[in-house]
């Protein structure tokens, strides 16, 4: 080992990197230059052989071939399966809706899906394709270019993973290992290659990583700029990560770990001045939760100022918000005070409500009345007219409008089943704390459980409370018989509701309770004048918090469902051991097929080594606490930060897993793979530090050459395979490996 | 001292240097040198006897009897849970074999009860309300068992303070919040498993306090009997309900950090070998895991050995399991099958017979893909003649060889009767799912001819044995296409109005799921009175322990995980501690009576913040001696970390865990965590009203500096703990606490007893946190 080259090595190597990935941040200082020159006289003295030559130049010339091969393995062949694949149906039509500009809802934040869109852009693609699953994707998309453009991201976590492991100061044997074991990844390989957001949440989550690591390692420097730059692109990235899926929590609270044991130890050092940790609280806040947070918010503003058309998903948000996409129907010319006879949407209040919604179907238990829930996408059983109460002379539609204010009792009547809205001493299917609220009767058949008052709460537009307006008023319907209120808590119904939200009517009159709130949305009356309620424009925060309710809310949604039979799905426990692939298309003779399996040296020898690991961390607590003072300083810290902070990673991107109770694929143990080989170099690393130099070859030899040779054997299902899956039958080792049908 | 010495109390020396030195390397431990204070510092009068401390604990257990018992009789009806509870008491007195997620320990109990009072089992506690009086039930029996037990909880609760050193004012304290709280009362007056299971669980943290104290005499015979006893009631805790596994995590997480501490080489009583460690370990691996398990074993070998009838429980269990069962219908009208008889084959899990009729399946389905136009064959949940099919052997026989059994693993024919085809199934899609196979029919003369490999179907018996006999009604089997190895199936979606809306058949190409199971309903071909229907006297058959036991067990967590579906009186974890809800357990209109299961709200709320202050404190501390500051004295730490942080630990395992449980929750869950907060709040209050004296504390510096030699191993009890303090300020609070506590207990007391009847005002003046009582109007 070329230990004279080693400390320049380190220090260059950040040059080279952030001169090639242009898009990260610009180089820092070039401290290094002296001590590169210094180290090249030294060298030039002992006129070097060849192998000290390529020694010396190794941080080099290194990430530059891993860098090559990497973009060799991700981009060979990329356009080769001209469908829509797999998950592009649905990343593919993000990207179009940013195209078009049309609103469109989805549970993960923007930033990737942005990228997806610029993509596109940069493509020149006009965004009219519908990326309906398996179908092929038409001459004007230069799909290659978008895959392309993901893959650009799944290739750079190669080279960043080398100098994170060069970081967390691993021998360059280790390192080139690490690398390795990234790049001759099967299942990597294969999900970058696609228009998915997998690819740069992994380059997320692999950037964290190093960052964090640097940063770490300038530990010694506190406030320097170098410092300070770390620190902020650790927050950068933290950002970029969160803001692509809400997975980059995980990495996020590594960090988040980190900070907090850090700050632990400077608090009880007593000879820092205050003021000093201060500055340390001050600047990890700033870098680490601020920075991350404006980036995310940063997201989002951008994802509204993109979507300004109105679109599929115009439903989740306020109808204010609604209001103002171009092409609405909202607010749109419908008149602005609501009469009797008027036909409305109604639009919960809450963050994440949604319309006012029944259909024919029935509840299972209970009443067995119609449902009544709420409803996020347009529709028309989200139609309902306000009637008079039974009391009340009828509606005539010849008479003059009579206008309905502030605690007047109407009805509410389904236009499309034409039942009344109605509530009674019937416990509600999911709270049971609340009454159920059906839909009942028809024009003439009901009785007063049909009234409800209207309680105006506020309204943006008007002091004026004797009539009720379009969009501005906010009111609460209130039963009359029973007194309870109508509300919409964002509690999802099993499937047969159709995972709708469940609605209400609770007993607890909480005023300021806004799930109780309620506002016209769209309104039409053909006897009142067309008015233009949609001037009043929603501020951006409350926007933005509103969406991220409603993703959290649909997110609780994908529970795993018993009916409906998902082969692709599958179980926590079956991603470590390699249990299970994946078929990301269909798998008749015609299609290029594409298998999720990962590289089995990979899998089974990380799984084993976190397994190892925590063996080898007993090991060495039962001897200190009997005594033995084996380890050096250097040593423990060594096993902390090298190997204890990625097995608390692979813990952190792995358990939640565990326990959330919604469906699972194998791509969501990708990030946690990443810490398991981190932790696999560490253990490779600290068996062989004693080791001959003749064993640590062989070692290192087999490993390297296994994984890549394991690599080449499974590479058809990474690339693609043609023809009949029944040749590609030598790779179904085990029955679950579904690569053919034999 | 309970439990635990100390990584927490080494804890301060690590993290301040200078004193580490000291310690390690002295060889000087805070107990010892706290000996040689007592001996060096002029004891004073002690303010409280061992005598005080019986008669108070006298006192204790009579008012826990009284309150306990008081009105027992009342309701006299089935209340709530009892319908479950009481009925599978009647079940084991009857024989009768039930099925339960419970393990069967609080259940045998309620039997034995049952069993010593004579009673026979009768009557089947069917529904809320059901008289106990017109049916001649000795319901006072059953209850007053966990009345007793809920009673003698307290008196533990009670012995876990004194044990744990604790001045009387704190024994009263932790005790009078579980004698004065309205929920364990009303949980363990009924019939319920919540009295045996929170008795156990303060048995398991009493017995183990006592095995620690005897920690300086170790493998003495006294040390084996508290080790044994702590398994014994750590594994009646999990053999009454399965949260006793949390009681199991509480000691666990006690004895690893007990061994950590035998492990070190810096011990202060010496360093012990590798060997004797290992007997260490082995003691307490026996004592508390594998003894445990035998008992938990043992106890559903008498849950077989009673239950030998066959029952309501059967069909949860295997075909095998049924017939170690004396009269078991199922079994009774088993018969053999033989080639050419004719049969009636039923879908396990959809209950549909395999149908056919003429139709044939539509040429194109509504999604593009096309049939065979084969004729249909269906799922069909009625009798019909087309239900009919025969048993034909693989090899065409010119003359049929009567009288051979059919066996499994065997490949047969199965010809539909009333149209005289052949079941076959091929390569085609079926009509609902592109990737099963389509079932259908064909002629004779096809299934012999170029269909003959696609007419074959293996019989494939669950859990069967070669050669095995197929027989009507217990032997479940998978038909298994033979050809293409898919198996026969069907789901519950009708098929569209060309199949009549019956079920769709089809191959799936998944064999293992039990979703592929049938049997075979009746031999029509067999008259009523042949001979094979002639049942000889049945043996009933006897299967190994292990497995019976395997398979319950199997089948008890699966149906555990089930119980997701929610009810009205649900609640969840985190309102538990602020006590936001009950659970009505029984009302009665003419009398406007009620009980409603709800804790007393002033003692949760006492017990509940005192967690938390507990929490702030040694946040505090922690805080604090990081930068070097040192408020406490060595052993009100040493107490803080060790014997609270023990019932701390004790709270948190047995109430953290329900966060991530998915199943339905109630109250009562939270009661085993509400003993180890009362716990906790008995000992913060003495932390809060006594220091130790600043004499002793200097003793203890200047000793500890001089290193003298450790003095005798003993516990110190209270009384010289607090020798010479005035106690005066915990006995206020003490006394000012419990009369708020009372007057919280005795002002729900008609909810909790069930009399007397409220009026609405009354009930309205009850609602204090919006509690759903009855008979608000």
């Amino acid at each position: 080992m070329a230990t004279v080259g080693d400390k320049p090595v380190v220090a260059s190597g950040i040059d080279v990197g952030d001169a090639r990935r242009r898009n990260v941040a610009a180089p820092p200082p070039a401290i290094s230059q002296p001590l590169e020159a210094d180290d090249k006289k030294k060298a030039a003295k002992k006129s070097p052989s060849v192998l000290d030559v390529l020694c010396q130049w190794e941080w080099l010339y290194a990430p530059i071939i891993f860098t090559a091969l990497a973009f060799f393995t991700r981009f060979y062949k990329i356009g080769l399966s001209p469908i829509v694949t797999w998950d592009e149906a649905h990343f593919g039509k993000f990207g179009s809706h940013y195209l078009k500009r049309e609103f469109y809802f989805d549970v993960h934040p923007p930033t990737g899906k942005l990228l997806v869109g610029l993509s596109g852009y940069l493509a020149g693609y006009n965004g009219s394709f519908e990326f309906k699953s398996g179908e092929t994707y038409p001459e004007e998309i230069n799909y290659t270019f978008m895959r392309q453009f993901n893959a650009f991201w799944g290739a750079v976590c190669v080279p960043m993973a080398y100098w994170t492991a060069k970081e967390l100061r691993l021998r360059r044997p280790t390192v080139w290992l690490v690398t390795l074991m990234v790049l001759c990844e099967n299942s990597y390989t294969t999900i970058s290659r696609f228009i998915l957001l997998d690819s740069m949440l992994l380059f997320g989550t692999v950037a964290t990583t190093l960052c964090w690591a640097k940063f770490h390692s300038q530990r010694k420097n506190s406030f320097d700029p170098e410092w300070f730059f770390w620190l902020f692109m650790t927050g950068l990235s933290i950002g970029f990560v969160t803001s692509v899926k809400l997975v980059g929590l995980f990495v996020t609270a590594l960090v988040g770990l980190y900070t907090i044991e850090d700050l632990w130890n400077k608090f009880g050092d007593t000879k820092m001045p205050v003021t000093e940790l201060a500055a340390h609280f001050v600047a990890r806040v700033m870098g680490l939760i601020i920075l991350p947070f404006l980036i995310y918010l940063l997201s989002f503003a951008v994802h509204f100022a993109v979507l300004t058309n109105s679109g599929p998903g115009d439903a989740q948000m306020s109808s204010l918000f609604q209001a103002n996409l171009r092409g609405t129907e909202v607010g749109r010319d419908s008149p602005l005070e609501v009469a009797f006879g008027s036909r409305v949407t109604i639009k919960n209040m809450g963050y994440g409500g949604g319309l006012l919604h029944s259909h024919v179907q029935t509840y299972p238990e209970g009443s067995s009345q119609q449902q009544v829930t709420c409803y996020h996408h347009k529709d028309a059983n989200n139609e309902w007219f306000f009637y008079p109460n039974r009391r009340d002379a009828d509606f005539n539609p010849e008479e003059d409008p009579r206008f309905i204010g502030d605690k007047d009792i109407i009805r509410l009547i389904h236009a499309q089943t034409g039942r009344n809205l109605h509530s009674h001493e019937i416990s509600a299917p999911i709270t049971k704390a609340d009454r159920e609220v059906s839909c009942y009767g028809n024009l003439t058949v009901g009785d007063d459980k049909d009234h409800w008052k209207v309680e105006v709460v506020s309204d943006a537009a008007s002091r004026d409370r004797s009539k009720i307006r379009t969009l501005t008023t906010a009111f609460r319907l209130k039963h009359e018989v029973l007194g309870c209120y109508l509300r919409a808590g964002n509690v999802n119904l099993p499937q047969w509701g159709f995972k709708q939200i469940e609605v209400t009517c609770t007993k607890e009159n909480k005023p300021r309770d806004t799930y109780t709130h309620w506002n016209i949305e769209s309104h039409v009356n053909e006897k009142l004048p067309p008015g233009d309620p949609g001037k009043y424009k929603s501020p951006f925060f409350k926007d933005f918090v509103h969406l991220n309710v409603a993703m959290m809310t649909s997110n609780n949604a994908l529970v795993p469902d018993p009916d409906k039979q998902d082969d692709l799905a599958s179980q926590w426990w079956q991603w470590p051991i390699l249990n299970v692939g994946l078929r990301m298309c269909s798998w008749d003779d015609k299609t290029v097929k594409y298998f999720l399996l990962g590289n089995p040296l990979v899998y089974w020898g990380s799984t084993a080594g976190l397994g190892i690991f925590a063996l080898l961390v007993a090991w060495y607590t039962i001897r200190w606490q009997r005594g033995y003072k084996e380890l050096s300083q250097d040593d423990v810290d060594q096993i902390h930060y090298a190997g204890i902070y990625p097995v608390i990673g692979w813990f952190l991107h792995y358990l939640p897993f565990v326990i959330m109770a919604r469906v699972t694929y194998v791509h969501h143990y990708y990030p946690a793979l990443y810490f398991a080989i981190l932790t696999f170099g560490f253990l490779v690393d600290w068996f062989t530090k004693n080791l001959s130099k003749v064993l640590q070859y062989g070692v290192y030899g087999i490993l390297d050459a296994v994984t890549i040779g394991l690599y080449i054997y499974f590479i058809p299902i990474c690339w693609g395979m043609v023809g009949p899956n029944r040749d590609y039958g030598y790779m179904r080792w085990f029955e679950n490996w579904r690569v053919s049908d034999a | 001292m309970a439990s635990s010495a100390t990584p927490q109390g080494s804890l301060r020396h690590r993290n301040v240097p200078g004193s580490t030195k000291k310690n390690k390397d002295g060889g000087v431990s805070d107990v010892e040198v706290d000996k040689v204070v007592k001996a060096t510092t002029p004891q004073k009068a002690p303010t409280v006897s061992e005598r005080d401390y019986k008669i108070v604990f006298t006192l204790i257990t009579a008012l826990a009897f009284l309150t306990r018992f008081w009105g027992i009789t009342h309701p006299n009806e089935v209340v709530f849970d009892e319908v479950h509870f009481g009925k599978f008491a009647s079940y084991y007195l009857e024989r009768t074999y039930f099925f339960d997620v419970h393990p069967p320990f609080g259940k045998l109990l309620f039997a034995l009860m049952g069993w010593l009072v004579g009673y026979d089992g009768h009557f089947h506690f069917d529904n809320i309300g059901d008289s106990y009086i017109a049916n001649k039930i000795p319901y006072v029996a059953f209850r007053s068992l966990p009345a007793i037990l809920g009673a003698l909880t307290v008196s533990v609760t009670y012995l876990i303070m004194w044990e744990s050193g604790y001045s009387l004012p704190a024994c009263i304290v932790a005790a009078g919040l579980v004698l004065l709280d309205n929920a364990h009362i009303g949980q363990t007056r009924l019939i319920l498993l919540d009295a045996t299971l929170v008795f156990a669980m303060a048995c398991s943290l009493l017995c183990y306090i006592k095995f620690y104290k005897l920690r300086h005499e170790p493998f003495s015979r006294k040390w084996w009997k508290w080790l044994i006893l702590t398994g014994f009631a750590l594994s009646c805790d999990i053999s009454t309900k399965y949260v006793g596994l949390f009681a199991f995590i509480t000691i666990g997480s006690a004895v690893i950090i007990d061994l950590w501490d035998l492990l070190d080489i810096k011990r202060p009583g010496g360093a012990l070998s590798l060997p004797e460690f290992g007997k260490h370990f082995a003691a307490r691996a026996f004592g508390l895991i594998i003894m445990p398990f035998i008992f938990y074993l043992f106890w559903f070998q008498v849950h077989f050995a009673i239950l030998t009838r066959s029952g309501p429980g059967d069909d949860f269990m295997t075909p095998e399991f049924q017939e170690t069962l004396t009269d078991n219908v199922m079994l009774a009208n088993a018969v053999t099958i033989d080639y050419y008889d004719t049969i009636t084959l039923r879908h396990k899990e959809t209950k549909a017979y395999l149908h056919s009729h003429p139709d044939r399946y539509p040429l194109r389905y509504d999604d593009g893909r096309v049939s065979s136009q084969g004729q249909q064959v269906t799922g069909y949940p009625f009798n019909d003649t087309n239900n009919y099919w025969q048993v034909l052997p693989a090899v065409q026989e010119e003359t049929p060889k009567m009288g051979r059994h059919v066996l499994n693993h065997e490949l047969v024919r199965l010809r539909h009767l009333v149209t005289d085809t052949i079941l076959l199934s091929h390569d085609v899609a079926s009509p609902y799912y592109p990737t099963n196979q389509e079932f259908t029919t064909v002629s004779l003369a096809e299934a012999y001819g170029d269909r003959a490999a696609d007419s074959l179907f293996e019989v494939r018996i669950e859990n069967g044995k070669p050669n095995q006999e197929w027989k009507s009604i217990s032997g479940h089997f998978k038909l298994i296409h033979n050809p293409s190895k898919v198996a026969m199936w069907t789901h519950t979606t009708p098929l569209p109005e060309w199949g009549h809306k019956q079920q769709e058949i089809n191959g799936n190409k998944q064999i293992a799921p039990s979703s592929n199971v049938w049997l075979v309903e009746d031999i029509p071909s067999l008259p009523v009175d042949d001979k094979r229907r002639e049942k000889p006297e049945r043996k009933v058959k006897t299967l190994p322990f292990l497995r019976k036991w395997f398979e319950l067990q199997r089948s008890m967590f699966w149906h555990n995980s089930q119980l997701t579906s929610s009810h009205p009186y649900a609640s969840l974890p985190y309102q538990w501690p602020f006590l936001l809800r009950g659970v009505s357990f029984w009302t009665q209109n003419d009398t406007r009576q009620q009980i409603y299961f709800l804790g007393n709200p002033i003692g949760w709320w006492i017990a509940s913040s005192v967690l938390a202050i507990y929490a702030g404190i040694v946040l505090a501390d922690q805080f604090s001696l990081r930068r070097g500051i040192d408020a406490l004295d060595h052993r009100s730490r040493s107490r803080l970390y060790n014997s609270t942080g023990f019932f701390f630990l004790a709270w948190a395992t047995h109430y953290f865990p329900f966060f991530v449980m998915g199943r339905q929750l109630f109250l009562h869950h939270y009661l085993p965590a509400h003993l180890a907060s009362t716990l906790v709040t008995g000992a913060v209050v003495e932390f809060i009203f006594s220091a130790d004296s600043a004499e002793s504390e200097a003793a203890f510096q200047a000793i500890k500096a001089g290193k003298k030699p450790p003095a005798v191993k003993r516990h110190i009890s209270a009384r010289e703990r607090l020798a010479g303090q005035s106690m005066l300020g915990s006995w206020m609070t003490t006394i000012v606490m419990l009369a708020v506590v009372a007057a919280g207990w005795y002002f729900f007391l008609p909810l909790t007893y069930g009399y007397p009847g409220l009026s609405v005002e009354q009930v309205l003046r009850r609602k204090w946190l919006g509690y759903d009582l009855h008979f608000a109007k």
